[in-house]
């Protein structure tokens, strides 16, 4: 296969992170000639979604991360400057990686037995291996070996992110029809932390009313603010004298009872102390706009990863035309005054108007500040939910600081269904604000849900069924009601998930900034940030195509296969009718479907 | 994911962004064009999404267009460019089935497919071009692709294009077969120019996909219903005669 790339564009864009990867659809949609690149042999950069051996060889990359070439001496013309790549603002620190469970030889012998049933794999791509039922019927226990040999049925996120349902990012991807490539499942319930004990946050209007916690009164007061955060947000005159204070100090001169301070607090705002009220109104709004379009909550997931995504719009790029090119290091680029001509790749000197690039590979002379915002995560592979329920959910919990120091720590957990990991098990994620590493930081909330300790080896915890989770631990029955679980009561150790596998990182700012001097045809896009959703990197890609091209659309309405004609099959004759009335069709559906739901 | 759950996806609680993804609410939308192009009723009874894989320049979107459409794109069309899927109803014995046909968009050029392009693919046709050894020796590179990120049991079928080319040939038919049986895949020589095996490649792969959904309903297990391989020679032997008259076998 040939190496070299056509050397002239409109747009080269580098990193396939998601702010990148819209401004490549965006600007191949429009026409111009696009050059997508990525050093990495996967899509996403640090968006990235990995099977758990994709995860396991990213680790090992990192530490043998290649030592930049200093020597680099490339042909300029006269008045050009070279400005060399650097990675060094797309560090990842901090990891830490531990297994809680044994290898096979290690585990009582007639379970050892039950976990090698599979022959040596074929050689062949067309292997039928039977796992979906061999999990169905199995009881055997997790083992390290067991969990790497079905690797390819984890999907484990390095940025893990949700998508309101009336979020700008659901909105983009059903107005550029780019929707199709992907698929998504609702959170089935948002999760809250009251008095110790995990409880269901009621969503939507039936849930409030239904909910017998909650006295008549207390809907009443919380009907009215969420009404008056509904129509005119932040700048309703409700909130005048308060904007900028904290939302915490508005919630009480509404002498809001504490259930539904807390509500409106930590599961529906999701505010801290600190966060001022403009925020906390502006959030309410978010969460409240997005109820009811899909499932019981304001949010999905999407299938199989967050860096799914990143993908769908690179081949929507595609389709348009844009190149691309994985295992493709960016070396430099090339200056003139102040703008970029070109930049340099595998020895190539490809040209272009505008360069995108994301904030892995920069040159340090165009930086101006890396950025506060550090993000510590932790993912965690686990045998149980940590709120038992009726069937399998998708739980999203925010957990504000318990204590001065700590911050809130955004917890997502997955199960099966999503494709995030095989049956019986769950994927917790965790994300904060880095403020130490992100072991420390996260410990008061893991210490609270998980069970991160050795399982010992002859101690049998049940296997539990993912679905249903009416488990009996260490001989212990378990009481079905949820509220009666107590983490902070020694006997409830037992119900807690265990942590079969535990990985901590910390991943780089998003908040970096180019510097005055940086060529204006250099637009930066950020790595994942701290939000909960993907409408930073929406916006920020938004912002790229209007500076690059203030007069075109953004990403208009790809259209589908049946209405594309294709050039000389036929006389240009009546065109398809759809076109008008395709819009009319969908836009009935969307309806058709909302009410449905 | 299989056929079966597609078929009867009416359960699925998947928040779908397109309503018309919905099966069910497909096929209101997708009655004018389907009519159109087909005149076949919108009504189908399976849908399976087929993927096109193998070098640039191999013919995919030439096969694809041969069985969608029936014509042959000649000379500008050298790269994939603004060809995403195509659907084709066909009939496998009383049922309708539809075929969604993924292209690479041209992501195949420098090797950077993207994962989610195997996602939920049923079935996959994998080329390589006759004239061209380099495409012959990538397979197992793109083998070794489907495996990592295919479902593990996508129907994949090996197909060498541009079995018209006469005495361009340099991959023989006889190594086609043996990396095939190699991997244990069903193969053929396919002529996107001619239309030769195009159809039957499509059909070959509408009826795997249909027996498991059957076996599937039924309870059965995978194995025995319908075999590819089979159905394969038997109407490869019906014809050869194109096959000779087309130089296929040099």
């Amino acid at each position: 296969m040939e190496d070299d790339l056509p050397t002239e564009y409109d747009v080269i864009v580098v990193g396939t992170g998601m702010t990148e990867s819209i401004v490549a659809a965006a600007a191949s949609r429009i026409g111009k000639k696009v050059l997508h690149l990525d050093s990495n042999e996967y899509y996403g950069g640090l968006w990235a979604t990995f099977n758990f051996d994709g995860l396991q060889k990213w680790m090992e990359d990192l530490k043998s991360a290649a030592s930049e070439n200093k020597d680099f001496k490339p042909d300029l013309q006269d008045g050009e400057q070279f400005l060399q790549a650097s990675n060094q603002y797309s560090t990842i620190e901090n990891i830490v990686e531990d297994w809680f469970i044994s290898n096979d030889e290690d585990l009582p012998a007639v379970l050892a037995k039950n976990t090698q049933t599979e022959s040596s794999e074929e050689p062949s791509g067309a292997e039928k291996v039977d796992d979906d039922k061999s999990d169905k019927k199995d009881t055997k226990h997790w083992s390290i070996d067991r969990i790497k040999k079905e690797y390819r049925r984890f999907n484990i996120d390095l940025a893990p992110k949700l998508l309101f349902a009336r979020g700008e990012l659901v909105e983009l991807l059903i107005s550029s029809n780019i929707a199709r490539y992907a698929e998504f499942r609702a959170v089935s319930r948002v999760a809250t932390c009251m008095n110790g004990k995990l409880t269901q946050v009621p969503c939507s209007r039936a849930d409030v009313f239904a909910n017998k916690t909650v006295s008549v009164i207390e809907k009443r007061m919380l009907m009215q603010l969420l009404t008056s955060c509904m129509d005119q947000g932040a700048d309703s005159p409700e909130f005048d004298g308060y904007r900028d204070k904290p939302f915490v100090e508005y919630l009480n001169t509404k002498k809001l009872t504490p259930i539904v301070k807390h509500y409106v607090m930590q599961a529906i705002a999701m505010a801290t102390d600190k966060t001022s009220c403009r925020d906390g109104v502006n959030n309410t709004k978010h969460f409240l706009n997005s109820l009811g379009r899909y499932g019981n909550t304001p949010f999905l997931w999407p299938m199989y990863g967050s860096g799914e995504l990143p993908q769908c719009f690179c081949r929507l790029c595609a389709v348009f035309g844009g190149v691309y090119c994985l295992k493709r290091h960016l070396d430099g680029v090339v200056t003139s005054g102040d703008k970029c001509k070109a930049i340099l790749s595998g020895k190539q000197r490809l040209t272009l108007e505008h360069l995108v690039v994301g904030q892995g590979h920069l040159p340090p002379e165009i930086v101006a500040s890396t950025g506060e915002n550090k993000i510590s995560r932790g993912i965690f592979i686990t045998d149980r939910s940590i709120m038992k329920g009726e069937k399998e959910n998708l739980t999203l919990l925010y957990y504000p600081p318990e204590e001065a120091g700590q911050e809130a720590v955004t917890i997502i957990e997955l199960g099966p269904l999503t494709n995030a990991c095989p049956q019986g098990l769950f994927i917790v994620h965790m994300t904060c604000k880095r403020t130490k590493t992100a072991k420390e930081d996260l410990a008061y909330v893991v210490k609270k849900f998980l069970k991160a300790e050795k399982l010992e080896k002859n101690v049998s915890r049940t296997p539990t069924d993912s679905q249903t989770q009416t488990s009996i631990a260490g001989g212990e029955s378990v009481s079905k009601d949820i509220e009666s679980k107590n983490p902070d009561d020694e006997n409830s150790n037992n119900t807690m998930p265990q942590v079969l596998w535990s990985l901590y990182l910390n991943l780089p700012a998003s908040d970096i900034k180019l510097s005055e001097s940086a060529p204006n045809n250099i637009h930066l896009c950020s790595g994942p940030d701290l939000n909960l959703d993907f409408d930073f990197a929406v916006n920020q890609a938004k912002e790229i195509f209007k500076s690059m091209y203030p007069d075109e659309d953004f990403l208009p309405r790809a259209p589908d296969p049946e209405e594309i004609i294709l050039e000389g099959e036929e006389a240009p004759g009546p065109k398809f009718e759809g076109d008008n009335s395709n819009g009319e069709n969908e836009k009935q559906d969307n309806e058709k479907a909302e009410k449905e739901e | 994911m299989n056929g079966k759950e597609v078929a009867g996806s009416g359960e699925r609680d998947w928040a779908l962004l397109q309503p018309h993804h919905r099966h069910t609410q497909r096929q209101s939308s997708d009655e004018s064009s389907a009519s159109r192009h087909q005149a076949t009723p919108d009504h189908c009874d399976l849908q399976c999404k087929v993927i096109l894989l193998g070098d640039s320049g191999v013919g995919k979107t030439c096969l694809l267009t041969r069985f969608r459409d029936g014509k042959f794109l000649s000379g500008n069309y050298i790269t994939t460019v603004g060809i995403d899927f195509r659907n084709k109803m066909i009939l496998v014995d009383d049922s309708q089935v539809k075929l969604q046909i993924w292209d690479t968009a041209g992501q195949e050029r420098f090797r950077s497919v993207t994962h989610a392009y195997y996602r939920d693919a049923h079935a996959l046709l994998l080329l390589y071009d006759v004239t061209k050894k380099q495409s012959f020796d990538n397979i197992r590179a793109w083998l070794g692709e489907i495996r990592e990120y295919a479902q593990d049991d996508v129907v994949i079928m090996l197909l060498g294009n541009k079995c018209d080319c006469g005495s361009d040939r340099v991959v023989r038919k006889e190594d086609g077969q043996r990396l095939a049986s190699e991997y244990k895949v069903p193969f053929m020589e396919t002529s996107a120019k001619t239309g030769l095996n195009v159809e039957l490649a499509f059909h070959a792969v509408a009826r795997e996909l249909k027996a498991r959904a059957k076996s599937q309903q039924d309870g059965h297990s995978d194995e025995g219903s319908f075999n590819v391989h089979d159905y394969l020679r038997q109407h490869q032997a019906q014809k050869s005669d194109n096959c000779f008259a087309t130089n296929c076998l040099s």
